[in-house]
């Protein structure tokens, strides 16, 4: 129930007409113009198509803890981004994530980019409403 | 005297080498099969897919270097020039932010929408016959260039029945038995049986292809629609594995973020 699929991020293809339509799907769950950056705890991790997720577990200022659940490329992109499975991204690692929020689905977002411990980044997904305007 | 003309002549080598060391894939010949014809074989990818991979950075500089090299530009969003009736449908697809895209079933993607995934594909080009295979899908085309026709046992199909010949040197490819459960390229553009695509193939560099598709379909479009990309080799590429239906639970997501306008009907 949480996947959005990654063929749908750029459902109209950026060479291929309509462009904006692509925008649209995106949007259909995404919001492109919320962008957001949190740091917390990694849960769990699924490296899974057709979208890869993991949980998030972020600290608010009163000291709640709040579960975030982000999800971006699939396997095969993620190793082409310099993934590796058990590796890059572990239960207990502390990273800080970039990306949009659900448009209507509470703590859910697409992960943009990732940075961990020692500094070094990753994309995590595709650029919101890819093959936007 | 002599040294000092030979440092002229080692300057002016130099000015007339910098242009190509700053070019050099488009300086390496465009490969020919046995038969003279260029060679596709090679990982390719759509220009506008780049983004997917790379980020908005390449998409721009590979764009800015078609412009430079005389290539036309990827489309811009044309709109489909389509019948009224079609064109109702498609905008009723487009209010519904893509949900009924035949890809969220994880459904094969036609011919040309699948030359634009954002997943590389390889050609594969033999003497009789070339073959494409896409990353997406785990699909397949296998594409007779021997002059044989159609298959006369044809049924309707997502990526329709192909069949190739070289004009000068391109690859122009007559595909048609299309069934009517895909897309031509964005969200909502819709077909019918009758529709037949001509795609054109001319590697017109190392690691470009110009490509062009030209979509007839009376039953929706007014007149030909012609769509236009270059695709981009990339030789550091192997497919890999990507099963869209592994957990492809997002279609109840989607209706359910469409609410209401979920349960209207199609015009």
């Amino acid at each position: 129930m949480r996947q959005f699929p990654f063929w749908l991020a750029f459902a109209a293809g950026a060479a291929a007409a309509p462009i904006a339509s692509a925008h649209h799907s995106f949007a259909a769950v995404f919001d492109g113009e919320q962008f957001v950056t949190m740091t917390g705890k990694v849960v769990d991790v699924d490296w899974v198509n057709p979208h890869f997720h993991f949980s998030l577990d972020v600290p608010g200022s009163d000291g709640a803890v709040t579960r975030w659940r982000f999800e971006g490329y699939p396997p095969n992109m993620l190793v082409r981004q310099g993934w590796r499975r058990d590796v890059t991204l572990m239960p207990g690692a502390t990273v800080t994530v970039e990306g949009w929020l659900a448009r209507s689905e509470p703590n859910l977002g697409a992960v943009r980019w990732v940075t961990f411990a020692d500094g070094h980044k990753l994309a995590g997904g595709p650029p919101a409403g890819t093959g936007g305007r | 005297m002599a040294v000092r003309h030979l440092a002229v002549v080692v300057i002016l080598l130099g000015a007339a080498a910098a242009p190509l060391a700053a070019q050099p894939a488009t300086a390496a010949a465009v490969p020919r099969a046995a038969n003279g014809k260029p060679d596709l074989t090679g990982i390719w990818i759509a220009t506008g897919a780049l983004l997917l991979m790379e980020g908005e950075q390449a998409i721009a500089a590979a764009r800015a270097s078609d412009t430079a090299a005389g290539r036309p530009p990827g489309n811009s969003g044309e709109p489909p020039p389509f019948k009224p009736e079609a064109e109702a449908q498609r905008q009723y697809f487009l209010g519904r932010r893509g949900v009924d895209d035949p890809m969220g079933r994880c459904l094969l993607t036609g011919v040309p929408r699948i030359n634009f995934r954002p997943l590389p594909f390889e050609i594969v080009q033999l003497p009789e016959r070339v073959l494409m295979l896409y990353e997406i899908h785990h699909a397949f085309r296998i594409i007779p260039t021997d002059g044989r026709p159609h298959p006369e046992d044809a049924e309707p199909s997502y990526l329709g029945e192909s069949v190739a010949h070289w004009d000068g040197d391109t690859l122009v490819v007559d595909v048609r038995f299309f069934n009517d459960k895909t897309w031509l390229t964005g969200v909502g553009t819709i077909h019918t049986e009758d529709l037949r695509v001509t795609e054109r193939y001319t590697r017109d560099s190392f690691e470009t292809i110009r490509y062009e598709a030209t979509m007839e379909d009376p039953n929706v479009l007014t007149r030909p629609w012609t769509i236009r990309e270059t695709f981009r080799l990339r030789p550091n590429e192997r497919l890999r594995e990507y099963e869209c239906i592994e957990d492809n639970e997002d279609l109840l997501r989607l209706e359910r973020v469409l609410g209401d306008s979920a349960s209207e009907k199609a015009p």
